[in-house]
């Protein structure tokens, strides 16, 4: 299982990584990606919209499943990825690069961001994996 | 009882005892605890058991009563229409390969079915001309609530989560033209959930909806406008010029502004082999019966309900569908798709609580529509519209009928009695062996003509319709 | 029975009909409706406006009417059927669909007549309506039955609207939440927000069951109902539905029992007994009607006496000795379908019901139950650890986790693969959801201890197969493992 190092993860399993300033890019961890399956449909966030955390943002669909996408803090919409509406696969090959969901502004300042990083999500999804 | 193959001895001496159970009242005392078992005196009005031929007498008898299908001319439609069903499709679906599976959940198990609807979806894509079909609903009534409820999700995701407490006044606009049954149906449906569902009347003259009241309803808490085609009267709508009406708004930018879908119904889609399909005039949804494609009326049902869209609502479709796809060694295999829609995954977010629907109706018209091919389905929908101007034509000649309206229709068509209520005059026709029609006003009845109904049956028709009114004129 | 009933046989091959096509072949007679010439001529545009008319036929396959035959019946082969196989699919009651119930609804007569003939020409069809809904007040020992709702969620639709015209109507009160259980199937949450509810969901005990302290979180006020499935989707009989139903009723809300699994029932237990409501019944189910390969079913409601004003209409009445269809409910909810339901499906199970008569119907929940309680107990032996109730008596099927598969490298989707090359039709998979890749195991009356001890040993040697056939199963079928993420990636629907 990859946990990229340098990036924030929330306890629904989205990431965060500072691209520069205030801007992030946001995906789903290769643990969660590896729980769905074969990922075959996304529906991804609108552009400039803005969401509190824990919003639903967005789904991820396997054959058989449904996962809904939170906002793991505060954040407006900057970008999506839109590849991912051809080839959601690369949220499955390539969770933390090419398979990112969006890039994000963060709305609160980022020293009191609620969320773990690599290390501490290794042993929460350890708790997890049974 | 002869449809349990273990004898009472093997129950006894290797179910019972292998459970270390001792009988039928401590198995319910240990399952149900307090629960009281039914007593003989409680099942009193449950029948007594008959055996096999006395069950053949029984509905033979029934069947003895009931109107004799070979001399009783049917002249009724109203949603259901006596079309011709070929030995062939009974012959094919008396298959128990078709008739006792489950729902096909595991694909490879269940190709068969799996292939034939997927065939039934591509052969009712082509005559609806729609995008995506999916493998059936319950009938034409259930199909079109459906196709409202998919409209208002569609229409009203800008305005965030529907369903819950109406943002705004949101209502369904449905042509006064639409099947009364459908209206009242999806009355059922949408009563509880904050929408009003508004009609647009038809022109007294011509019967076709009036565009005029329709232009001056729509306004902007519309989320869909539903015609049927030909309409409940038999009369075939101007959709071209509707189309036009519902879509005007459709390339303004505005973010908020509801775009109201254009839903197409019908409940004779053998009407397509004529005339346009919904398809052509760029409907957004269709919904409708496909009885009249190798299914029997069997008294009202099961019916086969229609559903189809534009692909890029195909995430919003209720129902199953059936995609194309590959098995491991890359031979054409077809599974159900885009199940994430449905109930088993999604649960109360699932875009339809259907789970059963009308699969073997469904391949029925599969096995139908093959038969008749490309040029059957056109000869046969082409006689239905002859055949019902003909009879039409020689009962406006008798002086004793009128036709209500003045717009062109397809095989079923609307007439003033002119010296009789219409509930006696059916039922005299009936002693004739005619079912005359069904009753749309004191005096008025609407009239149906399929392929079934020869030259021979019309002229009956016109001769005791003047020999039952004539003596009153 | 010493040997597994699959094996290979010969199989065809069958292209789809489209390209088979021949231009100008058609199966079909086309009538000769005795026109005169100048009437033959004519064509659509002498009768309707050109605006109006097609000019693209629909491209229908072009084929003959032996080659239609021999498409769906090569078609037909590559099913796994009830008549073919056992097809232990929990919680769908895959029982024997007897023949005479077919040759029933056969007769010419009764499958041509158009649903609005007069009723008096159709007294015995409405007759058999009529009966029907005594025989399943009988059997539940509910007031009042409506036979329109065509399959099982419609029938729970209905239930609901019935539910929700009820706190209209009588009480002039708003609940908005119905509470349904975690291992609840899923037209259940769907088919309340349908119906305007807002499905609230309440947890399963370790046991199995809905234990009442858990129920009595979640009353308050708004609650219009609960939606139980009794016996549950584990197979376990709702052992406090008593208590569970007297604390509703003091709460004033109503118990609605999805009667789904009523094969466990019929015969034996009524339904009134426990303080239900109101309920649906599947008739492609408990009542052996044939399932169709999806449909149609039907799926009758049935209410206590304070809740019959609310039934969908029409009704059946006798009024002066003759049979009438009428629609004078003032609190209705309503038409819930295009005429009067799934009369074809009706009239079979009414057949089935003069087969077994009322002295044998007590024997179907009977042997359904043992056959259940039969394999649950026989693979207890094998995958002991895979029970989740393993001291409960079950009702009508069986439920198991992967567990003991896990320890194998199997997986329940494998386990199912498997079995088809053996012969038989998988039972129920990953459902209900809170049991780890559920195995749910319904054999139903209808099979023999052969057939079972059968099952049972294929059950035994699929825990032990290697992992390498476990992957390429099922290799006797028609077409290998469907790949289902191409389908979906890349959707083609026609």
């Amino acid at each position: 299982m990859k946990i990229q190092k340098g990036s924030y993860f929330a306890k629904t399993h989205e990431w965060i990584s500072q691209e520069r300033d205030n801007l992030y890019i946001m995906g789903i961890s290769d643990f969660a990606q590896s729980e769905l399956g074969d990922i075959v449909y996304i529906v991804l966030p609108g552009i400039e919209k803005t969401y509190k955390k824990g919003e639903k943002i967005g789904e991820v669909e396997s054959v058989k499943s449904v996962s809904e996408i939170y906002a793991p803090v505060d954040l407006k919409i900057a970008g999506v990825n839109l590849n991912l509406n051809e080839t959601p696969e690369l949220i499955n090959s390539d969770p933390y690069t090419s398979g990112y969901i969006a890039k994000i502004e963060l709305l609160g300042a980022a020293d009191t961001l609620d969320l773990m990083d690599a290390d501490s999500y290794e042993a929460f999804i350890s708790t997890i994996h049974d | 009882m002869r449809y349990i193959p273990n004898s009472e001895n093997n129950i006894k001496k290797k179910i019972y005892k292998f459970l270390k159970i001792k009988n039928k009242d401590e198995l319910f005392r240990r399952i149900a605890r307090d629960i009281l078992l039914l007593k003989p005196e409680d099942l009193s009005s449950v029948p007594d058991k008959m055996d096999e031929s006395s069950i053949y007498r029984y509905f033979s008898k029934i069947n003895d009563i009931l109107p004799n299908v070979n001399n009783f001319s049917i002249f009724a439609g109203a949603g259901i229409y006596n079309h011709f069903v070929p030995a062939a499709v009974d012959s094919i679906l008396s298959r128990s390969e078709f008739y006792t599976p489950y729902t096909p959940y595991q694909p490879e198990a269940s190709q068969g079915t799996l292939t034939a609807l997927f065939e039934f979806q591509s052969m009712l894509a082509e005559i609806l001309s729609m995008d995506a079909v999916n493998a059936s609903m319950y009938d034409g009534a259930e199909s079109l609530a459906e196709a409202v409820l998919m409209s208002l999700r569609i229409a009203s995701a800008p305005l965030g989560t529907l369903l819950s407490t109406p943002k705004r006044a949101l209502k369904v606009l449905i042509s006064d033209g639409v099947n009364p049954a459908y209206i009242s149906v999806m009355k059922t449906y949408l009563q509880d959930l904050g929408i009003a569902i508004e009609t647009v009347k038809l022109d007294k003259k011509t019967g076709l909806s009036d565009l005029n009241n329709l232009s001056l309803k729509l306004d902007e808490g519309v989320f869909s406008y539903v015609v049927q085609q030909p309409n409940f009267y038999g009369i075939i709508e101007d959709l071209a010029e509707t189309e036009k009406i519902v879509h005007k708004n459709k390339n303004k930018t505005e973010n908020t502004a509801i775009n109201p879908l254009f839903i197409v119904c019908s409940s004779e889609p053998f009407s397509f082999g004529t005339i346009n399909p919904p398809g052509y005039y760029n409907a957004d949804i269709f919904a409708g019966e496909g009885n009249s494609f190798g299914n029997y009326m069997n008294y009202g049902g099961p019916l086969l309900g229609l559903f189809a869209a534009k692909k890029e609502f195909i995430r919003q479709m209720p129902g199953r569908i059936v995609g194309k796809t590959k098995d491991a060694k890359n031979n054409d295999a077809y599974v159900f798709i885009l199940s994430t829609r449905e109930q088993h995954i999604r649960r109360q977010e699932a875009t339809s609580n259907i789970c059963t629907n009308s699969s073997l109706n469904a391949v029925r018209a599969a096995v139908y529509l093959s038969l008749c091919s490309k040029s059957g389905f056109k000869d046969i929908s082409l006689l239905n519209l002859k055949l019902a101007h003909l009879l039409c034509g020689k009962l406006q000649e008798t002086g004793l009928f009128k036709l209500i309206y003045t717009g062109d229709f397809y095989n079923e068509f609307a007439m003033k009695i002119k010296n009789m209520e219409a509930a006696p005059f059916l039922d005299k026709m009936a002693d004739k062996n005619i079912l005359g029609g069904t009753i749309v006003g004191s005096n008025e009845i609407l009239i149906a003509v399929t392929e079934r109904n020869s030259i021979y049956d019309i002229d009956r028709y016109v001769e005791n319709a003047v020999s039952i009114l004539k003596p009153f004129k | 029975m010493k040997s597994f009933p699959g094996v290979s046989g010969l199989v065809f091959n069958e292209e789809l009909l489209s390209t088979q096509s021949s231009r100008g072949v058609s199966g079909i007679s086309v009538p000769d409706a005795g026109f005169d010439d100048k009437h033959k001529k004519k064509k659509a545009e002498d009768y309707i406006g050109e605006k109006f008319i097609r000019k693209n036929d629909p491209e229908l396959p072009e084929v003959s009417e032996p080659a239609v035959v021999r498409h769906f019946t090569r078609l037909s082969q590559w099913n796994i059927c009830v008549d073919s196989a056992f097809y232990p699919l929990g919680s769908c009651t895959m029982k024997y669909n007897p023949k005479i119930n077919e040759a029933a609804g056969s007769f010419d007569n009764i499958k041509n007549t158009h649903p609005l003939t007069p009723v008096k020409l159709t007294q015995p069809l409405l007759k058999i309506l009529y009966d029907f809904d005594k025989i399943l007040c009988a059997l539940t020992g509910l007031d009042n039955f409506t036979l329109i709702p065509q399959a099982g969620a419609a029938g729970e639709f209905t239930g609901m609207k019935i539910i929700g015209k009820y706190f209209d109507i009588k009480k002039n009160e708003k609940r908005d939440k119905v509470l349904i259980p975690d291992s609840s199937h899923g037209t259940n949450p769907a088919s309340s927000r349908i119906a305007g509810f807002i499905p609230v969901e309440v947890k399963t005990s370790g046991r199995g069951y809905i234990e009442p302290e858990e129920l009595k979180k979640h009353l308050d006020g708004s609650v219009a109902a609960l939606m139980i499935t009794n016996p549950n989707t584990f197979g376990i009989f709702e052992k406090n539905i008593k208590e569970l139903s007297e604390l509703l009723h003091d709460n004033g809300s109503l118990l609605y029992m999805d009667g789904a699994n009523f094969n466990a029932f019929i015969g034996n237990c009524g339904i009134s007994g426990m303080g239900v409501d109101i309920i649906h019944l599947n008739l492609h189910k408990t009542f052996s009607t044939p399932h169709g390969g999806g449909g149609p079913g039907s799926g009758p409601v049935g209410v206590k006496k304070f809740l019959s004003k609310f039934l969908p209409v029409p009704y059946v009445k006798k009024e002066n000795g003759l049979y009438v269809l009428k629609e004078d409910k003032e609190h209705t909810i309503g038409k819930i379908a295009s005429f009067y339901g799934n009369f074809a499906v009706i009239l079979k199970a009414y057949t089935y019901i003069l087969s077994i008569g009322r002295q044998d119907i007590s024997k179907v929940s009977e042997i359904a139950i043992l056959n259940a309680n039969y394999i649950k107990k026989r693979l207890q032996t094998a995958y002991k650890g895979s029970d989740p109730f393993p001291d409960e008596l079950c009702m009508h099927e069986c439920v198991f986790n992967d567990k003991e598969l896990q320890l194998n490298g199997i997986s329940t989707l494998e386990l199912a693969k498997l079995l088809i090359d053996y012969g038989f039709h998988p039972p129920t998979v990953y459902f209900p959801k809170n049991i780890h890749g559920a195995i749910m195991i319904e054999p139903t009356e209808t099979e023999s201890l052969d057939t079972m001890d059968n099952f049972i040993s294929v059950m035994v040697k699929i825990k032990t197969a290697s992992k390498n056939s476990a992957i390429k199963a099922p290799k006797k079928t028609k077409v290998g493992r469907v790949n289902e993420v191409l389908a979906n990636k890349k959707p083609v629907f026609r």
